[in-house]
């Protein structure tokens, strides 16, 4: 009962867009899919969905392979947002509906309930190409859920929306993991990535460079963090000298610390005591995703990729 | 069955979307006045020409001339476009008036008053001699309609100082016997007056037209339809949900459907024009004339055939007009893709009407070759047809060739659709094309 991505390779003449893709995700799960643009997320969802064939590798969906199952099975929202802009909303909402199968009646009926749920019910009759960048998002995204599908993947569902929209977005997303749907997104912004999803794989030149739980993931450096606020700060010297620590952020609140892997943070905590200053903080975390991301992937590599060739899809 | 379903809701939406829009509402409003204009062109000429009367002033020098010189000229004019001076209804097109003075004739020229003045002298040698004092063409159809009256009544002038009585003249001008036959002696002679063949030689002529303009103009509403949707990025949204084939079937279709309504309310609107058009000359015209009817040689089975050839030749070209669009992912892309098939369709389009009017010989073998070939005989079996050339045979081989390359072309336009439609940014080489093609993604 997984959806399982196994060994998936893909070449578009000289780019080797995909090299050995594997992952899995629980149903019921949320997948956070990262990576920078170019990496092969969008090759890897047009995979999935069966829109591009493979040079080898399987995608399976409990157990059976993926192109057995029902188009309904299966809701795709892709990166660019694409809606018929001189139609009016609920008349291509119904439109998208009925190619899964949906009776007109019903699909007219689950897209307003949608429509109000995202506060666009009085748009139902506009033209897309009259309602703002967010709130055609949304509709997108009811595109996206409108027949139910038990499979939902989506590439940057984010972006472009305001705080209020987001959360809301992300309200769905939990409703519908809690009704058993298995949800992958891919994004940039890691702390979104952190806050929803259970599992994670991180995607750089066509390869997974990590994968499973969210916590295992953030745990597979075998780095720790550590935040410390001493009585006198400021005074950064003993941290640094400290062995198997890197102060990674020195901050007026509390100072940040990178502990190697295998190293004590506790040490740290010793020596704080040791040399007689209050410890006002002590905070043993995780990475973050995104420093687990910077370290695999490179935070240049990912900058540098994102604003210089926006326009490659693979 | 989920194919059948999506392409039905995949034809439903371009229908229901097309048939909504001002372009097409407008458009086919303004075809259906342009079609009744054409249906009742008659009517109106005749009733925007019936108070206009080409007036002649005749001065006639040579006195001894028998008979009235006015008279006569007046019913040889008139008599050569079919109307009388006697006619109750209608002005003749001709009236003649006798000027007692040539520079008053020509100053009333000059003034616009009348059309033209002929001035009749007799020249040294006893022979008649005409002037046309006029501002139109020399070459113009009234001095064409002068030049062949004062003929007549020079010849009839000449006939009576040779001695011969106005009476024995009539004998003299009484028409011949004339008639034409095959050359082929196993052939019966032609039933068909010229006329008839004339309105046959049109309606062939205008089928072919429409079928063209059915093929260019909503192959290439499936063309602008593909790149739409690919320009807005809804192609991945619904490729989601249906395949490259069912969305390909239903646009053909569904554009299709729109071609349809179009036609069937212009070919409607228009027949109902040419059927009354007797009565709305009556109202209009207070005239009893004879109704037009329907164009002469139009059966139901020609009816069926234009639909049948119309029908395929869309379908064969529509989808490849789609598949061809899937190519490019701009809407200014779109005419350079579908050039080819487009200047396919004119070439077909060129031969099938030359063929048809006469230009071109209908019984020549690469014309009777070419009728078989599947992307022009939509253009080329109707002149055949209606020219009583073509066989049952031939029409049945014909039509099964362009179902088989409909079937074949649909199978392949689906692959390059398939390909195509994910395909964005730089238009892909041919041989990139047929890489698509063999590969399936």
């Amino acid at each position: 009962m997984t959806l399982a991505i196994d060994g998936l390779t893909k070449r578009f003449g000289d780019v080797q867009a995909l090299d050995g893709v594997d992952f899995t995700v629980r149903p019921g799960g949320i997948l956070g899919f990262l990576g920078a643009n170019g990496a092969g997320k969008t090759t890897t969802m047009r995979i999935i969905l069966g829109f591009l064939r493979a040079d080898s590798g399987t995608v399976s969906w409990c157990d059976r392979d993926a192109r057995v199952w029902p188009r309904r099975t299966w809701g795709y929202m892709p990166e660019e947002r694409g809606l018929y802009v001189r139609m009016p909303v609920v008349d291509q909402l119904i439109f998208f509906g009925s190619l899964y199968g949906m009776p007109r009646r019903d699909a007219r009926r689950v897209a307003l309930d949608w429509l109000a749920r995202f506060r666009i019910a009085e748009l139902a009759d506009r033209r897309a190409e009259s309602l703002s960048k967010g709130n055609q998002q949304k509709v997108q995204f009811i595109a996206t859920i409108l027949h139910d599908p038990d499979v939902v993947l989506m590439d940057e569902p984010f972006v472009g929306l305001d705080p209020i929209n987001v959360a809301l977005l992300k309200e769905a997303f939990v409703e519908l993991r809690d009704r058993g749907k298995t949800l992958i997104f891919s994004t940039h912004q890691l702390d979104q990535a952190e806050e929803l999803c259970d599992s994670v794989a991180i995607i750089d030149h066509g390869r997974v460079v990590a994968s499973g739980s969210t916590r295992d993931v953030k745990r597979s450096t075998g780095h720790q963090v550590v935040r410390v606020t001493t009585a006198r700060d400021g005074d950064l010297a003993w941290l640094r000298a400290l062995p198997h620590v890197t102060v990674t952020r020195p901050g007026e609140d509390y100072t940040e610390l990178r502990v190697d892997a295998g190293a004590d943070p506790q040490a740290i905590l010793r020596a704080a005591m040791a040399k007689g200053d209050d410890v006002l903080r002590f905070e043993v975390a995780d990475p973050s995703l995104e420093e687990v991301f910077v370290e695999r992937v490179g935070a240049l590599d990912l900058a540098e990729r994102t604003l210089a060739t926006p326009e490659v899809r693979s | 069955m989920t194919d059948i379903a999506n392409i039905a809701a995949v034809a439903r939406r371009e229908y229901t979307f097309r048939v909504r829009t001002r372009s097409f509402i407008f458009g086919t409003i303004a075809l259906l006045v342009a079609v009744v204009a054409i249906a009742l062109a008659p009517v109106i000429i005749r009733a925007l020409d019936r108070n206009l009367s080409e007036r002649i002033a005749l001065y006639v020098a040579a006195t001894d001339l028998a008979g009235d010189p006015a008279t006569t000229l007046s019913a040889l004019l008139n008599a050569s476009t079919g109307t009388s001076a006697a006619s109750p209804d209608e002005p003749p097109d001709f009236v003649v008036t006798t000027a007692p003075d040539l520079a008053a004739a020509r100053q009333a020229v000059v003034a616009g008053d009348s059309t033209a003045a002929l001035e009749i002298d007799r020249g040294a040698d006893r022979d008649l001699v005409f002037t046309f004092y006029t501002n139109a063409n020399p070459r113009s159809p009234t001095a064409g309609l002068v030049r062949q009256a004062t003929t007549a009544i020079a010849v009839s002038d000449r006939l009576a100082r040779l001695g011969v009585a106005p009476s024995d003249q009539t004998g003299l001008f009484a028409p011949t016997g004339f008639s034409v036959a095959p050359p082929d002696p196993a052939k019966s002679a032609p039933t068909q007056s010229a006329s008839e063949m004339f309105g046959q030689d049109m309606l062939s002529f205008g089928m072919t037209i429409l079928i063209f303009m059915m093929i260019i103009l909503y192959g290439q509403w499936v063309a602008m339809s593909v790149v739409e949707e690919k320009s807005s990025r809804v192609m991945e949204v619904i490729l989601n949900a249906a395949t490259p084939f069912q969305l390909l079937t239903g646009k053909v279709l569904g554009v299709g459907a729109v071609a349809l309504t179009q036609y069937g309310a212009l070919l409607l609107t228009g027949a109902i024009a040419l059927l009354l058009q007797g009565e709305i000359a009556t109202v209009v015209l207070g005239e009893t004339g004879s109704a037009a009817g329907l164009p002469q040689g139009l059966t139901i089975g020609l009816l069926l055939l234009f639909c049948l050839y119309g029908i395929l030749g869309f379908l064969l070209f529509a989808v490849l007009y789609a598949a061809a669009a899937s190519l490019v992912s701009r809407q200014e892309d779109v005419n350079s893709i579908v050039m080819p098939m487009t200047l396919i369709a004119t070439a077909g389009y060129m031969i099938g009407v030359y063929a048809a009017m006469g230009l071109l010989d209908i019984k020549a073998g690469w014309i009777v070759a070419l009728s078989q070939v599947p992307f022009v005989s939509p253009f080329m079996m109707l002149g055949r047809i209606t020219s009583g050339q073509a066989l049952i045979w031939e029409v049945v081989l014909s039509v099964t060739l362009l179902v088989v390359t409909i079937v074949g072309a649909l199978w392949l336009a689906a692959r390059v659709y398939a390909a195509g439609v994910l395909l964005y940014g730089q238009r892909p080489g041919v041989k990139a094309i047929l890489r698509l093609v063999v590969s399936g993604s």
